[in-house]
């Protein structure tokens, strides 16, 4: 029987994987994390979940978690998926969360008597994505480690290569999952917010190739990498959607204008400052130019992961439809 | 970009029905969304058929000769000469790919790695099948078993003076080695008549990197001439089966490669000056 640590539980992605693994049989035990109390959490209640409110950042906190609770419960798989959703906010605390949570979580697991397997949820956000750089990405892509990329990026790519180097050389089997973007609320989406405005502006010219992951993939990608304990490595998680920015837009019921790629950065810094959105233009820069879409095929061969479910528009457009904060120009669909 | 229905719709008017109706039988791999993961599109490669319809039939005339050699399924090369300052060559194999294959074919030219910087341009050739050169986008068309279209000769054919038409130049062994390791067949192609279409008085370099170009070209007619372009196929060169996937590693080898297939489009384009009746007829 598998007994499963996972954090981040109480954002969409872990809770919906915390609810995934507590139908399976095979799971015994399911310890969920996360920085909400057990009340605000959206996990179905079963006799096989336990929830702990604990602050990643308090490694001290991590350690007497790890060395009780989790010991006695014979935990044997970590599954971690917190990180900082939120693009606007920088700095130490938000670095202390993406990176060295991680690296310390990590520490921990090998020194742990129980724990044989490491999950680390990392995102297709890491590669470098250039003109001349492939269009379809695989494994070993060059990462993005510009030293002028927004801390969004940096600390992703520090998180993920924080795990990276430890794989064989750490007693335990690590598997990073470098997941294409999830386009949900609450999940850190930058294109999800993008897509909140009845008008999407995007660069005259350009119309590049994006690959998308729907909620129930990336919990199922999630879910066979636990159950593949003895896998370790790198594994890309491409969605189901594959298609062009122009026809996403449309997709959503949201007007499509392109328009001068100059102009695209300070709009949206206004459109951000205005209206308290995530959305951050230079971030995204790159793949509102050239296409990126990750290759699954290692995932499928190792993992057994395909996604299937593709995303569902008309949810999609009833969430900004209801969006009470957005203002009159923003977020009316059709 | 444009609306699929309104391309779909400017398809229609622009191609006869009947070469239309031949696409439905065109094998594109689907993402999801009727794209392939490059963006190439089954409406869109219609779109541009009908765009490109005027300039293979009226304006270049094209005669195709030998498409027989092409290869019905699997990955093969299309390796060819190159020329005629802009890429009318390419375009043109593409047309006359797609119109002399049953079921159609979409050749898939790999472009030099600036293409994709350059607006609109970028996207319309990614959307009739066109990707950027890098050895992962290859490698990944090969798995897919696709048809690819490698000019060996890259800018320093495209961009030759007038004076050096239909004089090789230095011929890359890239294609070779993609051919040994995916185990696919290169055929020789040769196009006669592209290198007369826009004479080159003189190239820029200061200026092109604007455009993410190499340079840019300053040719004698602002149209291309109407030419009559001649396209020779010649029989798929097997290099799998002389060399093992593992001498893909080896300089030798893939020099030798090379030299088989650029003397296979030299003699191709010796044969098809020699038997064409002039440049415009």
């Amino acid at each position: 029987m598998r007994r499963i640590l996972v954090t981040g539980a109480t954002a969409p992605i872990g809770a919906a994987l915390v609810r995934r693994l507590a139908r399976d049989e095979s799971v015994d035990q399911v310890l969920a994390l996360g920085r909400e109390r057990e009340a605000a959490m959206s996990i179905e209640s079963s006799t096989k979940v336990t929830y702990r409110q604990v602050d990643l950042t308090r490694f001290r906190k991590i350690r007497d978690l790890l060395f009780s609770d989790v010991k006695s419960m014979g935990i044997d798989t970590v599954v971690h998926t917190a990180l900082h959703r939120n693009a606007s906010q920088e700095g130490e605390r938000v670095h202390r969360l993406n990176v060295e949570a991680t690296r310390e979580l990590l520490r921990l697991c090998e020194r742990h008597p129980t724990i044989e397997h490491f999950v680390l949820r990392s995102q297709g956000a890491v590669y470098k994505v250039q003109a001349d750089q492939p269009a379809v990405i695989s494994e070993d892509h060059p990462l993005n480690l510009d030293p002028k990329a927004p801390q969004w990026i940096r600390d992703r790519v520090e998180a993920d290569l924080t795990a990276c180097t430890q794989m064989g050389m750490s007693p335990m089997k690590i598997a990073v999952l470098r997941c294409a973007e999830v386009l949900a609320p609450a999940t850190g989406s930058q294109l999800f917010d993008y897509l909140g405005s009845k008008v999407c502006l995007r660069p005259m010219g350009y119309d590049p190739m994006i690959n998308l992951l729907s909620i129930e993939d990336q919990v199922e990608a999630l879910y066979q990498a636990v159950l593949k304990h003895d896998a370790q490595g790198i594994f890309n998680v491409p969605g189901r959607d594959t298609l062009p920015m122009s026809e996403l837009i449309q997709m959503v019921g949201r007007a499509d204008l392109p328009t001068f790629g100059f102009m695209l950065n300070p709009a949206y810094r206004l459109r951000a400052a205005l209206e308290k959105k995530e959305f951050r233009y230079d971030m995204n820069h790159w793949r509102f130019h050239f296409s990126g879409v990750l290759d699954g095929r290692r995932a499928k061969e190792v993992l057994g992961y395909e996604a299937s479910h593709p995303l569902r528009p008309t949810e999609l457009a009833q969430h900004w439809h209801q969006d009470p904060s957005a203002p009159f120009w923003a977020s009316r669909t059709r | 970009m444009v609306k699929r229905n309104t391309v779909t719709r400017l398809a229609r008017r622009m191609m006869p029905k009947d070469r239309l109706a031949r696409l439905s039988d065109l094998k594109l791999r689907d993402s999801g969304h009727g794209y392939d993961p490059f963006g190439a599109n089954r409406e869109w490669i219609g779109f541009a058929a009908g765009t490109m319809r005027f300039l293979y039939d009226h304006w270049f005339r094209v005669s195709s000769h030998g498409a027989e050699n092409i290869p019905k399924t699997g990955p093969a090369v299309l390796a060819s000469n190159h020329s005629g300052t802009l890429p009318f060559d390419g375009t043109m194999i593409w047309m006359d790919v797609l119109e002399h294959t049953s079921p159609p074919r979409v050749v898939r030219p790999v472009l030099d790695l600036f293409v994709p910087l350059l607006p609109i341009v970028g996207t319309y050739f990614a959307r009739a099948g066109a990707v950027a050169g890098s050895r992962a986008n290859v490698r990944a068309l090969f798995e897919a078993n696709e048809l690819l279209l490698i000019f060996p000769e890259g800018t320093g054919g495209i961009g030759k003076p007038f004076k050096e038409r239909y004089q090789l130049q230095d011929w890359r062994v890239g294609h070779c080695e993609l051919a040994l390791r995916h185990r696919a067949p290169v055929v020789p192609v040769a196009v006669i008549g592209a290198e007369e279409q826009m004479p080159q008085v003189a190239r820029f370099e200061a200026g092109a990197k604007l455009f993410g170009a190499p340079y840019l070209p300053l040719p004698a007619t602002a149209l291309p001439l109407p030419v009559h372009y001649h396209i020779h196929y010649g029989p798929p060169i097997a290099l799998h089966e002389q060399y093992t996937p593992e001498q893909a590693d080896e300089p030798e080898v893939l020099r030798d490669a090379a030299a088989q297939v650029k003397e296979a489009v030299a003699g191709l384009i010796a044969h098809g000056l020699k038997t064409r009746e002039g440049v415009f007829r």
